[in-house]
């Protein structure tokens, strides 16, 4: 018995550091930012309660809002489902056995480890400036160079490039998913005289749905958040094209230090967010196929 | 080492090789061993920091200090070999660096200021001051038995540096505006680079510059930069656009006029288009228009002239229309020094701010790292030694020539600059006529002017 109790305490031990990170780091900002999200508060000050008064400004008065929730909306439907979509052609090519494809997989899983960092979204700027790598290639071809970012009708798009360009997490998952397929399932199918494509609809497709659909909702949740490639490289402009979310709601709280005001909008993001994953959830059991189900 | 071992002894764990030992479950063993060293980590890092603490404890005499600031490798350099000759004088006190860049700075001073981890001397920007001091007294007032100002100007210590009446801060430099011109683009442009600038002369003449070669613009501002003509225009015929009072100075005709007037600049080429130049939004110096000597003029500060980096550059005074209400060309300590209210060393920190200021040896190492010296004795000091720049002399000289009135607090207000600049940015895109433009920019005034 005072073995088993022992052995409890060595559990807790280890997990201790986790549970100090969780209520230090998360649980307790999480609390306070829905108590700051009723008050007036600027960071120097102490909060001052003001009731729903953030959240009426937030769905009545701030043109901000709606604007930086339309360019959000655009950027994830943009890039979240072309991520996806590079994330799986590059995961089918490199399931081929060929010499090699260790080093493949590293160089594609690459661009995840760089992450979207500064340095990245620094980089981008470089390409796609006027004068930038991009341009210089299109004038060789004889092609109109374009201001990718400049332009307000390009910039989002533009942006979005740097999130699809880190595919290799959502590509990994992918190949992983790929691997578990059996391959019993193929040889059938091309006894039965199956052709590569109808293969990929048939049962690639199908039995990969559940890791789709985490894909799917880890992306979409990522996102949503996203906010160094429009602080790094455009800061919202021009004209508010690449204002995300994630940028007005630290421009709230860092730039005008509304601390308040921030607060309630993160969780009107977190709202919508948990609206979108439900409704991904939710849709799943009419195209997710598990296993036994196919 | 010895006390883990009595500690593993202590709690029954055999130490050698025994019988008993084969007889104890060994996965049971492990797991014990690892908890036990689990808790000797901990507690050796208790130990460890018990030491610290008393090393601490004994050096209490010296005093840490902290100082923080942004700017450049030059800057950062002069600095810390400041700090380092402080240090060889004065041994007792240690002084580190937390410097950085602009982007960030102030997201950083402040939120260390509200948790209370700031440093003890901070660099400061003047139009913090105010939004700053109104939320919490963060700066201590500068005690003038340490500190000696009498060697500067006493309205830009009262009008730039004071809260309340309160001498809570110390400029390190003057900064004012002027416009930095390429004078070999203006000649191959076929324009005077001699030239005095007015409104109708950059339009007249300045369109020349786009004319001649299409790749090339008279003025290089990003959009920010844009805006500070937009002010200067308005601040010479309505006054400015809001008052100490925090009522809107100007009125729908007078913002017509001023955009009207802008519109010709986008039309005729004058400026580069912001389509190119939103990209490098304060950092006009790091666009290739600029840097490959395609922009013949740039609105500048004073204090950053160095910025510009260019072989062939001169100063200009900036454009101001005849029976101008006011010039508009603002005057500001480049930088400020303050001391953190809450930090236990302020008189050491006073002692090092007054180095800084008034010690020869500082003013030589530092020299116009942070402009010029808004101390009379260091820019003496500064012009014998041949450390002032020419072209920084000429633009101080031309811009305190026309400076104008302070500028009101709540012109300067975050929220109020970006409310003006949104639809400075719908206009140049060509999304609002001047009327709209006008109509906008005051909507955009009062509603933010109603919320701060």
């Amino acid at each position: 018995m005072k073995n088993k109790r022992r052995k409890g305490y060595a559990g807790y031990l280890y997990i201790l550091p986790w549970v100090i990170g969780f209520f230090t780091l998360q649980l307790v900002p999480l609390i306070n930012s829905f108590a700051y999200s009723f008050t007036s508060f600027s960071i120097l000050g102490s909060p001052e309660f003001i009731g729903l008064e953030n959240y009426r400004k937030i769905f009545t008065t701030d043109p901000d809002f709606l604007q930086s929730l339309a360019v959000t909306f655009r950027y994830v439907v943009m890039a979240v489902p072309v991520k996806l979509l590079f994330a799986l052609l590059v995961a089918l090519i490199l399931n081929q056995e060929i010499k090699g494809i260790g080093l493949f997989r590293t160089l594609y899983y690459l661009p995840s480890i760089l992450g979207g960092s500064v340095a990245i979204s620094v980089l981008w700027k470089f390409l796609f400036m006027k004068d930038g790598i991009v341009n210089r290639f299109l004038s060789l071809l004889h092609l109109v160079p374009l201001d990718w970012l400049g332009n307000p009708r390009l910039s989002i798009w533009t942006i979005g490039l740097v999130t699809v360009w880190q595919f290799g997490s959502s590509m990994i998952l992918f190949l992983a998913g790929l691997k578990q397929i059996p391959k019993v399932l193929y040889e059938a199918a091309r006894i039965d005289g199956a052709g590569s494509m109808r293969i990929f609809w048939k049962i690639t497709l199908p039995e990969l749905t559940p890791i789709l659909l985490f894909n799917l909702v880890m992306q979409t949740i990522n996102a949503f958040q996203d906010f160094t490639p429009a602080f790094i490289i455009t800061q919202g402009g021009p004209m508010k094209s690449t204002y995300l979310y994630g940028l007005m709601l630290y421009n709230q709280g860092f730039k005008y230090f509304k601390m308040g005001y921030a607060s309630a909008l993160s969780w009107v993001l977190f709202i919508i967010i948990l609206f979108f994953t439900g409704l991904s959830l939710k849709s799943s059991s009419s195209w997710v196929h598990y296993g036994d189900t196919l | 080492m010895i006390l883990i071992v009595k500690i593993f002894v202590l709690c029954g764990f055999p130490m050698g090789f025994d019988n008993t030992q084969k007889s104890m479950n060994k996965e049971e063993s492990m797991k014990k061993v690892f908890v036990l060293l689990s808790v000797v980590v901990i507690a050796m890092g208790g130990l460890f920091a018990n030491g610290a603490q008393e090393q601490e404890n004994a050096s209490q005499e010296k005093s840490a200090l902290r100082m923080s600031w942004w700017g450049g490798d030059s800057r950062h350099k002069a600095t810390l070999d400041a700090i380092a000759k402080y240090q060889e004088k004065y041994p007792n006190v240690s002084i580190s660096g937390e410097y950085s860049g602009w982007d960030g700075y102030y997201q950083k001073l402040v939120t260390q200021l509200a948790g209370g981890t700031s440093a003890d001397v901070m660099q400061v920007s003047p139009e913090w001051l105010d939004e700053l001091m109104s939320k919490g007294n963060v700066f201590a007032e500068i005690d003038k038995n340490l500190v000696d100002t009498s060697k500067f100007d006493k309205r830009l210590l009262d009008e730039d540096c004071s809260y309340e009446g309160k001498l809570v801060s110390m400029p390190n430099g003057i900064s004012t505006q002027c416009m930095i011109i390429d004078r070999g683009l203006l000649q191959r442009s076929g324009i005077n680079p001699d030239t005095v600038w007015d409104w109708d002369k950059i339009i007249s003449m300045g369109k020349k510059v786009h004319e001649t070669d299409p790749s090339c613009y008279f003025n290089g501002s990003d959009p920010e930069t844009f805006r500070y003509f937009f002010e200067l225009y308005m601040a010479q015929i309505a006054g400015g656009i809001i008052d100490d009072d925090k009522t809107i100075m100007c009125t729908k005709d007078q913002l017509v006029q001023a955009f009207t007037y802008f519109k010709q600049w986008f039309d005729l080429g004058i400026v580069e288009p912001f389509a190119q130049t939103s990209l490098y939004y304060m950092k006009w110096d790091q666009n290739p228009t600029w840097i490959n000597g395609k922009s013949a003029t740039a609105f500048c500060w004073t204090a950053i002239i160095n910025m510009a980096g260019k072989k062939d550059m001169d100063v200009a005074r900036l454009p101001i229309m005849e029976n101008a209400v006011d010039t508009g060309v603002r005057m500001l300590p480049a930088q400020l020094f303050a001391v953190n209210a809450n930090s236990k060393h302020k008189q050491e920190a006073f002692k090092f701010m007054n180095y800084l200021y008034n010690d020869p040896d500082a003013t030589s190492i530092l020299g116009i790292c942070r402009g010029i010296p808004a101390n009379s004795n260091a820019l003496d000091q500064l012009s014998r030694e041949g450390k002032v720049d020419p072209v920084y002399s000429k633009a101080t000289k031309i811009g305190l020539s026309v400076v104008g009135k302070k500028r009101s607090s709540w012109q300067l207000n975050t929220q109020v600059m970006q409310a003006m600049q949104d639809v400075i940015d719908e206009f140049a895109f060509g999304k609002l006529t001047s009327e709209q433009a006008a109509d906008k920019f005051l909507t955009n005034l009062q509603n933010v002017l109603a919320e701060i």
